[in-house]
């Protein structure tokens, strides 16, 4: 077991700049989950980690030995790749006990170390097959087992789920967090979906364009995103956004965009300002008559999903998402009112995108 | 319910789905399939036929018009003879020598280049890759006189080892062309950082994870380098046509100069035969590696 301190890590391709420079501190236990849109660096990070990718600048360090030159073998983690990445060429049991074998362990302890993975993923049945006879979640406990068995100080996670049916990922993300529970191994994963990182992450790293946008508990990034990136990124459905100006009306702060304006509760951000409003879909709900600030929409889509009801609308040239717990009696082209909880909603600067 | 319409033209199938095997019902088709396929056969495996039987004739039973296509009595008189009138099985080890070393030499200098030009990026990669390709685009003969000139410069003229030098290079530019899309598509790069992360290094990687997996690529790239040697004549006959050292084409070519064409056809048939036989042996209990081998990568498994 071990801690990551990972301080201004770069990574560039010749002059290509594509991390520039990360800091994340993750500590011993801890399962960190590192998450972005394509192209944002995560995969590049965690490769650094593993010693897959060298490190253009900056340091990284597991368990305090600064690791920028040692090679994978030497910096004891283990990888679960997206492909899986098993040993076509070997057994189930070989296939988790390479690693053992080229420490030159004895051929008991491998038995035994590799006896013991199998049971806890639920494998023994399946130790004497190839990988090209098993299925995809089978392959998928495969390779997670090959990290086991070689009980490293860290676990690193390269996207392995995004290979499985709908249904199996759900499994599968309970299992590999059940499994951290009860190994409380240090863990880092990648995943460009927020729902997994969400439901697994100890604390999640949400990453953009090479740089950190924000790092913290799951909830706290839905509840308080620290920019415009994160409150879009997080979340599913995700956050509706409306651009406008911060006006005083009565002595009162008031969010105003074309005709709609909603007085706020914090009335900390100064008038005039350009701002961006942010609300989730689950903070709009049906219009009372004595609501205050009141949307008036017409349904374009509406999506049932059985325990929700998703609706796609749009007022005043604006298209939201609005999702009600409750079902809904609404076609496409009727016209609801909605109005927005005034305690719910996010500010962000126009300009600089930040949270106000 | 709502229809799509689609032109007629579309509906009908095309000249090549009507000709091909997909329409097995057809019983016209089938038979004329057949009928072209047995005519291949014939074709292809008449002359072979006619060399193993009259390796078993006597002299006189061969030259005899109309021609008999059984032997009245086989005898393996002939090889008997093949063997006293040349070093036939000599000339045979002679060969194996050559076209093994040559093949496993080759073979493992393809491994690594290949694996190199399928797994890094380097400055000069795509200049290597196209000059690989352009020595395929020359044609064999007019690098005789070059090849001849500089083997003779090394001193190497009527030597296995020269000969065994000429084979390498002919090989690798095609084995390494093939060998790195086999390393391609056989093993992406994650196998070998799986391998590193377990406990390899670069070596160990490539060693115990990449080559096993490769293996029946590089097989297959073996036995081509090992056919293409073995049935060589013309660089055999220019590079060491000396005595005792010839391979079993040259002498068997030799052989028909001096009189085994003319005199001794039965003999001469036999060792013939016995040229043969190696190839074919390769080739039988290989042939599916060496399909499976050069096919890779079409087909994703």
């Amino acid at each position: 077991m071990a801690s990551i301190e990972i301080r201004q890590a770069r990574k560039a391709y010749g002059t290509f700049e594509v991390l520039h420079g990360v800091s994340i501190d993750i500590p011993d236990g801890e399962f960190v989950i590192l998450v972005g849109p394509s192209g944002c660096g995560k995969s590049t990070l965690l490769r650094m980690i593993a010693g897959l990718e060298t490190i253009s600048s900056g340091e990284i360090a597991i368990g305090n030995l600064v690791v920028n030159d040692l090679p994978p073998k030497k910096r004891d983690i283990a990888m679960v790749f997206q492909s899986y990445a098993l040993y076509p060429h070997m057994t189930v049991a070989e296939n988790m006990g390479f690693s053992l074998k080229l420490a030159r362990r004895s051929k008991a302890e491998i038995d035994q170390k590799v006896g013991e993975a199998a049971d806890i993923l639920g494998l023994r049945p399946l130790l004497a097959r190839k990988p090209a006879q098993l299925s995809g979640g089978q392959r998928q406990r495969v390779a997670m087992g090959r990290a086991i068995v070689r009980d490293p100080a860290v676990f690193l996670f390269d996207e392995p789920l995004s290979n499985l049916d709908a249904q199996l990922r759900v499994q599968m993300r309970s299992e590999i967090k059940a499994l951290h529970q009860r190994l409380k191994t240090t863990t880092v994963y990648v995943t460009h979906d927020q729902v997994e990182a969400m439901t697994m992450a100890d604390r999640i790293v949400v990453m953009n364009d090479g740089k950190v946008e924000q790092v913290g508990a799951p909830l706290e990034l839905f509840d308080r995103p620290a920019n415009l990136f994160v409150a879009r990124f997080i979340g599913s459905p995700s956050m509706n956004m409306l651009d406008g100006r911060i006006e005083s009306i009565n002595g009162v702060t008031t969010f105003v965009s074309g005709g709609f304006s909603l007085p706020l509760a914090d009335s900390s951000t100064g008038a005039g300002e350009e701002v961006v409003l942010g609300f989730r879909p689950e903070h709009l709900s049906l219009a009372t008559p004595d609501s205050t600030a009141q949307l008036k929409a017409e349904v374009v889509v509406m999506e049932p999903t059985g325990t929700e009801t998703l609706l796609n609308v749009t007022a005043d040239g604006h298209s939201f998402l609005a999702l009600f717990r409750e079902r809904l009696e609404v076609r496409s082209g009727d016209e609801i009112m909605l109005s927005i909880d005034p305690s719910n909603v996010h500010l962000f600067s126009k300009l600089t995108g930040k949270r106000l | 319910m709502m229809t799509i319409a689609v032109p007629n033209t579309a509906t009908r199938p095309k000249l090549w789905q009507r000709l091909s095997f997909a329409n097995k019902t057809d019983l016209v088709t089938r038979i004329l399939i057949i009928a072209i396929t047995v005519a291949l056969l014939f074709y292809i495996l008449l002359p072979v036929y006619w060399m193993l039987k009259s390796s078993f004739q006597p002299n006189q039973e061969i030259r005899v018009l109309p021609p008999i296509w059984f032997p009245s009595e086989a005898t393996a008189q002939p090889y008997t003879n093949a063997n006293r009138l040349i070093p036939m099985w000599r000339y045979v080890l002679n060969s194996l020598f050559v076209s093994v070393t040559a093949a496993a030499i080759s073979t493992v200098i393809a491994c690594s280049a290949s694996y190199v030009l399928a797994r890094f990026r380097f400055p000069g990669a795509t200049i290597i890759l196209g000059l690989i390709l352009l020595t395929n685009l020359i044609p064999a003969i007019t690098r005789v006189f070059p090849i001849y000139f500089f083997i003779q410069d090394l001193g190497l003229l009527n030597s296995y080892a020269g000969l065994i030098l000429a084979y390498v290079g002919f090989s690798l530019p095609f084995a390494v062309l093939m060998l790195r899309g086999y390393f391609i598509s056989a093993a992406p790069p994650e196998l070998e950082e799986a391998a590193l992360i377990d406990g390899c290094s670069h070596f160990e990687a490539f060693w115990r994870v990449i080559l096993p997996v490769c293996l029946p690529g590089i097989a297959a790239v073996a036995i081509f380098t090992f056919l293409n040697a073995w049935n060589d004549f013309l660089w055999a006959s220019l590079l060491l046509n000396q005595g005792e050292m010839k391979t079993i084409q040259v002498g068997i070519g030799d052989f028909a100069q001096e009189g085994g064409g003319v005199q001794y056809v039965n003999a001469f048939m036999a060792a013939c035969v016995v040229a043969t036989i190696p190839a074919l042996v390769v080739f039988v209990f290989v042939q599916r590696w060496l399909v499976g081998g050069l096919t890779a990568g079409s087909v994703k498994t």
